[in-house]
């Protein structure tokens, strides 16, 4: 990244660099003289006019020929011609396992959807965690302090359709984008857009030009009849590969204001509710959205959405209603009966910018809307037309295949062989020295990235928070950072080792960063001092927590040399990167860092890591369940410990999570409970405050 | 100088999962089912270590004794098993290597050493060569890897020739169209004959010079479609429509977007018509009618940017909210991971660069049918497969690692996208109004360049991705992948 630097600020801001284990280096200088010049060895290497840079080059000329798309072949408004003739109870499962519609679960829970402690609703929702979410919301980011305000942000645009017409198509987009921010709960006529269009290579063929030029047309209707402006985008055009071209393509983003407290998420919430359908309104001849009924649709769903009316909402894309209804319906396992008998057409059109509304009883959308009743969600498990019915277990299946081989969700996990029974005995001793308000140390390694977040729940529990970034560019910066880590702790009460990526990683395994580090003598002779002499605390999670267990401290206490029999945390047996909330259950009370909580309590904590899979020998697991040594453990919906990957998802032994040292001081685990908050995760049952950094905390009262 | 040390660290079973998922890999996309197990290693070189240092390394930095077995100098491997190894290509950046040689410096506070890394694959079955070749082939993306000596070199010291001076293009002023069009056909260039035509016309006319060749580069650069869209700045002199029926609508979009011009410039305007005003259009009039009172304008170009009121703790401030969207749709399709983990570097730079701090992400692809099999892949592709879950993979890890959240993650699938894949982000980013500074550069101002080293990879990301593409690239464009911020 390039900064222009004040010539004063330049040393100040070159040390603030330094004190973030950052290179800046000044390369260049703005001159009057509007000339960019670059020397080398003595030689000036370049040496050219700005005016000339800017003209940027020769102004090609081209043609462009817009083709016009037939009515007839609208992919908008078709069935998908392979489901046109099956009967209701098979096309429904085809439509789910189609590719554009099937589930990509597998996929996105690589990517860590939690940190930050700000994400609003998880990208799956309900207590299964299958239903896809339409938007993505998070709250503005703060160092202190509490907000509702959040963001909301979407995306719409099928291939399909665009390729039909790509003027339509981007029209669409948008009303997707915009209907899609509605249904998380945000008003749509707010929305600002950016929009990213990849065309094929235009050579000089006009019908070629035609197609960009179509699709900006399209969205620049859309953005007017709306009036919300695309105030940003970038242009890709080089989607050709000898004589494939890549589909005409306007993926429209939204982003729009809303509240976190007034986020709806899309699974369905209840049984009994009535569903509607309410249809983007159209122009007969153009096929073009109606602007100003969309508008009003608009205006009315926003209005229910605000007086809480609205349960769940998704908006219609490919796989037509059809999808949307039982995508919903897998959140939480709910059955579905549509009112009436539905055609092909009707159930599987990909009528983009539609929604589908689960309202509170007796709500009532404004009657001047155009809308449908659609059916009422059910709790008998199955989606019922008429006489037919499916299993909605057997709809999830095939939603869920088509990409398992690609992106796997299935892999192997132990049963749990070792019973640990509640342990409900607290250590209750206390440390001899008080503090009114205990200073916790949370060292940044190059690759920590939950510090801002640990840090934060330290302090509104009400500790003194101090973090030390390592300087690791020199040998001098390794030295001091030593030197400071070694006085800290001195002055602290608890050490807290947090998530991330110490050394991306690498080499091959997690937490080798800060283990190594705390190998140093001088560091491992202050913690063992705080925790023998000064009945200190100490915590490490996620990438913290492999660092503990690799340096010995859980589950011995002391860092040690380690035996090739001792616990271990390793790759996910899924092989990859896991983000998903977990389900788990509080085994032990014994750790003063559960003070909080009871044995048995059951817990939402979002994981996000590639190797969390505790493995130990199973003696070691009985020594570890018999002395109250295991916290906490995955447990499925009924809160039993799981030996089924869906909710102990890194395949741990005996469904492990978290483990305590001997007097349960030193806790390791694998789940975020820092990433808490107002708010969060609200699409996913369970409460997530464990009250550990509370309780942490209170023990030095 | 010290001597180099080998060591080859494997995990053991149980926690051999990178192994498994190969072997899987190797049998069911491959289809080669004559490969019966599989063992993976991972090979470290290092000098520039004490044998002291190196003892307390192995078994803290290099391995870990509940979960891998250490084999030093030589790997031992029964009769009967085939044995080849993968390395990055030099100057492609390695974490591992990187990794292992800061975190050993962390143990000694010594000099940092010198760690390369290689894989080392070991195959059982009844194998031929020609299918040993297939295994490397499809493990090898050749664009950032190769295949790795199984010898131990002398030593770690790249071996990096001094470069020559810069050289002039001698005669360049002088040279007729002909001579220019077989200069231009040897360059690989990504601008145009027209644009170096251009370029003559201004070292001949203004700098009575020739320039150069780092020159012409940082013109082809400045000028690529990725900088200055070449394609979206075009003239159109012409836009006509088919007349039929949905032609009409399209028509009249089209004089809406002449009348509102019009509007926005006045009627005697000389802007061209081009895609790029097609698509501001919209907004411009927006803005000319008071619709967009949010819009945070500056002279700054990063991202998009609305000001808007955030409540803390019962208080109103003003903030800045930016977004972003990027494509890396090039570099992905050639190098899936690298292309992948810079599209979210690229966009996150952005409002980054307008003192946002960025909290979400959102990924959007495209891509070919990944459940086809790798024997039906068009010949000078990477599979779709192996395109998706590689991009998968380097997005991911940029993400997570950076500490970003992603609020969701959608593939799009198309036969389209196998021309090439579609790597979307976008990112979204928040700070408080009243911490922005923004001044007009004043001469006597420093440029800094803050940030963390990368790899050669990155070099030329902005032209490659602006070149047409055929069947060759995929062995002559190098990972093209541009800079990491």
């Amino acid at each position: 990244m390039a900064v222009v630097l004040d010539k004063n600020d330049v040393d100040k801001f070159i040390k603030y660099a330094e004190t973030e284990n950052l290179e800046a280096t000044a390369v260049a200088v703005v001159t009057e003289n509007p000339r960019l010049t670059m020397n080398w060895r003595g030689d000036t290497i370049v040496d050219l006019s700005r005016e000339f840079l800017n003209t940027n080059g020769v102004t090609q000329v081209a043609k462009a020929f817009i083709t016009a798309p037939k009515a007839e072949d609208c992919y908008r408004e078709a069935c998908p011609e392979q489901l046109c003739d099956l009967p209701f109870e098979q096309a429904m499962g085809e439509n789910l396992s189609r590719l554009e519609v099937c589930s990509q679960i597998g996929l996105a829970e690589r990517f860590d959807a939690s940190i930050g402690a700000a994400t609003v609703i998880m990208p799956f929702g309900g207590k299964t965690q299958l239903t896809p979410q339409e938007a993505m919301a998070a709250k503005i980011p703060l160092e202190q302090g509490e907000t509702d305000d959040a963001t909301a942000m979407s995306y719409g645009f099928i291939p399909a359709v665009s390729r039909w017409s790509p003027f339509h198509g981007s029209a669409y987009a948008v009303v997707e984008s915009t209907s899609k921010l509605l249904a998380i709960g945000a008003n749509p006529l707010t929305a600002r857009l950016t929009f990213q269009e990849y065309f094929e290579r235009l050579n000089d063929v006009p019908s070629r030009w035609g197609k960009p030029a179509a699709a900006l047309l399209g969205a620049m209707q859309a953005q007017l009849r709306l009036g919300l402006p695309s105030i940003g985008g970038k242009d890709s055009m080089s989607g050709s590969f000898e004589d494939i071209d890549v589909p005409p393509t306007l993926v429209s983003f939204a982003v729009a204001m809303t509240k976190a407290s007034k986020t709806v998420s899309a699974e369905f919430k209840k049984a009994g509710s009535k569903v509607i359908y309410v249809p983007v309104p159209e122009n007969k001849e153009t096929l073009m959205p109606d602007w100003d009924k969309l508008i009003a649709m608009y205006k009315a769903v926003y209005a229910l959405m605000e007086q809480g009316k609205v349960l769940s909402a998704s908006v219609v894309k490919e796989g037509g209603a059809a999808a949307s209804v039982c995508k919903a319906a897998f959140g939480n396992k709910f059955g579905f009966a549509f009112t009436k008998i539905l055609t092909n057409k009707e159930l599987f059109a990909p009528l983009s910018g539609s929604l589908v509304l689960e309202l509170e009883d007796g709500a009532q959308l404004d009657e001047s809307v155009v809308a449908y009743d659609l059916g009422v969600v059910t709790d008998d498990g199955k989606i019922t037309m008429g006489n037919s019915s499916i299993d909605v277990d057997e709809l999830i299946e095939k939603w869920t295949a088509p990409l398992e081989k690609v992106f796997p969700t299935k892999a192997e996990c132990p049963e749990v062989e070792v019973e640990a029974p509640l342990f409900t005995e607290r250590n209750t001793s206390s440390p001899a020295i008080k503090a009114a308000k205990p200073k916790v140390f949370i060292p940044v390694f190059p690759g920590t990235n939950c510090e801002v977040d640990t840090a934060r729940a330290f302090e509104k529990a009400g500790a003194e928070v101090e973090t030390l970034i390592v300087k690791n560019l020199t040998q001098s910066g390794i030295e001091e950072t030593i030197e400071r880590m070694e006085q800290i702790i001195k002055s602290s009460q608890m050490i807290t080792l947090p998530g991330g990526f110490s050394g991306g990683d690498e080499p091959d395994g997690s937490g080798k960063f800060i283990a190594t580090t705390f190998r140093n003598p001088r560091v491992a002779e202050a913690v063992n001092d705080l925790l023998k002499n000064r009945d200190g605390l100490m915590i490490g999670i996620c990438n913290g927590f492999q660092a503990l267990i690799k340096l010995g401290l859980v589950p011995y206490g002391e860092i040690r040399e380690l035996k090739p029999t001792d616990p271990t945390l390793t790759f996910n047996t899924v092989g990859r990167h896991i983000s998903h909330m977990a389900y788990t259950r509080v085994t032990s009370v014994k750790s003063p860092w559960f003070a909080g909580v009871e044995a048995g309590d059951v817990f939402a904590i979002p994981v996000s890591h590639g190797e969390g899979r505790f493995f130990a020998d199973l003696e070691t697991v009985k020594q570890l369940a018999a002395n109250g040594q295991i916290a906490t453990q995955y447990v499925d919906l009924s809160g039993k410990p799981s030996g089924d990957i869906a909710y102990n998802v890194n395949g741990s032994i005996c469904a492990i999570e978290g483990i305590t040292s001997p007097d349960g001081r030193v806790l390791g685990k694998m789940g975020h409970s820092e990433r808490k908050g107002d708010d969060l995760y609200k699409n996913v049952p369970f409460e997530k405050d464990q009250k550990l950094f509370e309780s942490g905390v209170k023990y030095f009262k | 100088m010290s001597e180099v040390i080998r060591i080859f660290v494997e995990k053991r079973d149980g926690f051999n999962v990178v192994a498994k998922q190969t072997l899987w890999d190797i049998r069911h996309n491959l289809g080669l089912r004559s490969v019966e197990d599989l063992r993976y290693i991972v090979r470290y070189d290092i000098e520039g270590l004490t044998k002291d240092e190196y003892d307390k390394a192995k078994g803290i930095v290099l391995s870990e004794p509940n979960a891998d077995v250490i084999y030093e100098e030589t790997l031992p491997v029964e009769d009967g098993w085939r044995v080849f190894a993968m390395e990055y290509l030099p100057g492609q950046y390695d974490q591992r290597g990187d990794s292992a040689e800061q975190c050993v410096q962390l143990l000694t506070q010594g000099e940092r050493c010198k760690v390369l890394t290689a894989r080392v694959i070991c195959l059982k079955g009844n194998i031929t060569d020609e299918e040993q070749k297939k295994v490397e082939e499809y493990l090898i993306n050749p664009v950032e890897s190769r295949l790795a000596s199984l010898d131990k070199p002398q030593t770690l010291d790249m071996e990096t020739p001094v470069p020559e001076n810069v050289k002039r293009v001698e005669g360049f002023i002088g040279w007729n169209d002909e001579e220019m069009a077989e200069y231009y056909g040897s360059m690989g260039f990504a601008m145009t004959l027209d644009d170096l035509k251009f370029c003559r016309d201004y070292f001949r006319d203004t700098e009575n010079r020739d320039p150069s060749v780092t020159e012409l580069r940082v013109i082809d650069t400045y000028w690529s479609d990725h900088c200055r869209h070449t394609t979206f700045l075009t003239r159109l002199s012409e836009v006509e429509i088919e007349k039929a029926a949905l032609g009409s609508v399209i028509e009249d979009a089209l004089k809406e977007y002449y009348a509102t011009r019009d509007e926005v410039y006045g009627k005697d305007t000389t802007r061209i018509v081009s895609l790029m005003d097609m698509a501001l259009m919209g907004m411009k009039s927006l803005k000319k009618k008071g619709m967009i009172p949010d819009l945070d304008e500056s002279e700054e170009i990063n991202a998009c940017s609305i000001e808007v009121p955030v409540t803390i703790d019962g208080k109103t401030e003003k903030w800045l909210v930016q977004f972003k969207n990027e494509t890396h749709n090039h570099p992905t399709e050639i190098e899936p991971f690298g292309g992948a983990a810079t599209c979210l570097g690229g966009a996150i730079r952005d409002p980054l660069s307008g003192r946002a701090y960025v909290y979400q992400a959102m990924r959007v692809t495209g891509s070919g049918d990944p459940t086809i099999p790798f024997k039906d892949t068009m010949h000078g592709k990477l599979p779709s497969r192996k395109i998706t879950t590689g991009a998968a993979n380097g997005y991911s890890s940029y993400g997570n690692q950076i500490g970003l959240a992603t609020g969701q993650v959608v593939e799009l699938y198309d036969k389209g996208y196998v021309a090439k894949r579609m790597e979307i982000g976008a990112v979204i980013g928040a700070s408080p109004k009243e911490n922005v500074i923004r001044e007009t550069p004043m001469p006597d101002d420093v440029i800094v360049l803050l940030g963390g080293r990368t790899g050669r990879d990155g070099c030329g990301g902005a032209t490659g991705s602006s070149k047409a593409h055929t069947e060759s690239s995929i062995e002559t464009c190098g990972a093209e992948v541009a800079t990491r911020t």
